[in-house]
């Protein structure tokens, strides 16, 4: 009765407590080299890319300063210990496409909270370093990234040219040869008339925007992914500063969309959370990508502090969670599996980890 | 009024910028506009806006038709051309969009520049370079980075460590010439 009553009455709810974690899901830092004098990998030949596999390989061992790695090839792996590695380093699924003379180097994580590190071998570039973390870690990010490639170049020749900088296969890496992208989480921007505007005035300060699953995707669970797409004619400390930058801009744009729906329409919002909360909670079967959307409404609920009987959770944590990989190996499910079975496991894993009984 | 770097000659430039409420002004001499490199000869005088732009990094925005340049895709082919090094040809680049080789950038680098441009607004690399590189380029590296810093305190009216550091780079000129 008592909620009802709040239901209607307009009351103005606290905008919750944000410190942008639940806006700025994830970091990754990304940095290319190439081996001086070799070919590319797309126009080199399987043994060819083996042998760079080798000598990047043979360079790491008994190197001091260096973070463990586990090297691993992807041929060898089933497909969802492939999927788990992509979800969990945030690795473009591009990657696992072809598989042949390619090669991944982990670095094992203890936790969530750690980032992610991986080399990949032999993808566009011969080396790319890539370094995940939750929340906004891009200078963090980019220091792990240059550390390592510091440490690489001390025993490798890398192909660099004075007015091009660091060369890579594709041109538009050119350069610095760094991409900072960030994941984030704006429910109130994408239902707002400003979203076109805000698309805009990204791809104006050299950004480029896609969904969750990497380059092309579409934006599902207001989900944005933002990368920087400039990498020639800036220094690395520029880039790194510049997505700092964006990051508080979009941080306060999102919060003021928010205070905005808040204001104009709280009855249309709150009924949306609840929506989300319903089918959430008495959906039998939930796809990845439906999980995401009503997910991203429901943290926005909680954000807004316009629901209850829901725990507090990580967006970002609890997307790697309900990934059909991890749902499948969390559920050691044998044998055939449908998808049916994927999304009945992944409604009864959400409904356990953020729903109160 | 005095110039406000130099603090000696008079200011001839006057810049002012106003975004939402914030006001700046910026007094410069001609002699340490030019010291400064904030632009060339041949747009000094000609048009304000274009001034401006240039230095308060204004966006120059998404101008129309370089979209379309944007891709290897598009690479204009005359005559059909293979690297020497890695045997990659430039209808290969063209549907692979990517190069071969690092030595594809040298061969063809008169088909990429534009693309190159378009792609990046830019084309010249003020990033890291490697560090077994030889004095000179790593000279002119310092240089740049100490340009950059210059036109960032610049910008937040810091002159007394912007005049010093236009000293430190035309030291450090000096010595690449010597």
């Amino acid at each position: 009765m008592n909620d009802s009553r709040n239901f209607l009455s307009g009351d103005e709810p606290e905008t919750g407590n944000l410190d942008g974690n639940s806006i700025i899901l994830s970091t990754r830092v990304a940095l290319a080299r190439n081996l001086a004098n070799h070919k590319f990998p797309s126009s080199s030949t399987l043994d060819e890319r083996t042998q760079i596999i080798r000598t990047v390989q043979n360079c790491m061992e008994g190197m001091d300063g260096l973070p463990e790695f586990h090297f691993h090839r992807l041929s060898r792996l089933t497909r969802v210990q492939r999927h788990m590695i992509l979800d969990d380093y945030q690795i473009d699924e591009e990657f696992v496409s072809k598989l042949s003379g390619r090669a991944l180097l982990l670095s094992p994580r203890l936790s969530l909270k750690d980032s992610a590190i991986s080399i990949l071998l032999c993808w566009d570039d011969h080396i790319r370093i890539q370094v995940s973390s939750q929340g906004s870690c891009i200078e963090e990010g980019y220091a792990v990234a240059s550390k390592i490639e510091k440490l690489l170049e001390s025993r490798l020749s890398f192909s660099f040219d004075k007015e091009w900088g660091y060369l890579t296969a594709n041109p538009a890496d050119l350069g610095t040869a760094l991409e900072v992208s960030i994941m984030t989480h704006l429910p109130a921007i994408a239902i707002s008339p400003e979203i076109a505007d805000f698309i805009k005035n990204l791809t104006k300060v050299g950004c480029s925007i896609s969904g969750f699953s990497g380059i092309n995707s579409e934006i599902i669970g207001n989900l944005f992914m933002i990368s920087s797409s400039k990498t020639l004619g800036k220094s690395e400390e520029e880039i790194v500063e510049e997505m700092q930058a964006i990051c508080l801009n979009i941080i306060e744009e999102e919060e003021n969309s928010r205070k905005k729906l808040v204001k104009k329409d709280l009855l249309g919002a709150k009924d949306n959370v609840y929506r989300s909360y319903g089918l959430l909670k008495y959906a039998k079967i939930l796809s990845f990508d439906e999980a995401l959307e009503l997910l991203s409404i429901l943290r926005l609920g909680l954000d807004l502090g316009i629901v209850e009987k829901t725990r507090d959770f990580d967006l970002f944590e609890l997307i790697n969670i309900i990934s059909d990989s991890h749902v499948i190996s969390n559920f050691e499910i044998e044998g055939p599996v449908s998808d049916d079975d994927i999304d009945l496991k992944r409604a009864d894993l959400i409904r356990e980890k953020v729903l109160e009984e | 009024m005095i110039c406000d770097f130099c603090k000696k000659n008079k200011a001839t430039i006057h810049l002012i910028r106003v975004q939402n409420d914030n006001v700046e002004k910026v007094n410069i001499c001609a002699g340490c506009a030019e010291d400064f490199n904030f632009f060339s000869e041949d747009d000094f005088y000609k048009d304000l806006t274009k001034i401006l732009y240039k230095i308060f990094k204004a966006d120059e925005g998404q101008q129309n038709g370089i979209r379309e340049l944007k891709n290897l895709k598009n690479i204009e082919i005359r005559k059909n051309r293979s690297c020497s090094f890695c045997g990659m040809d430039l209808e290969n680049i063209r549907k692979l969009g990517k190069m071969g080789c690092p030595n594809c950038y040298r061969e063809f680098k008169n088909i990429l520049l534009p693309i190159i441009k378009a792609i990046h607004k830019n084309i010249e690399h003020r990033g890291k370079i490697p560090e077994n590189t030889t004095g000179q380029i790593k000279l002119e590296k310092s240089i740049r980075d100490l340009k950059n810093r210059l036109n960032r305190e610049i910008f937040v009216e810091n002159f007394e460590e912007a005049a010093r550091i236009r000293d430190e780079i035309r030291q450090l000129e000096k010595n690449i010439y010597e």
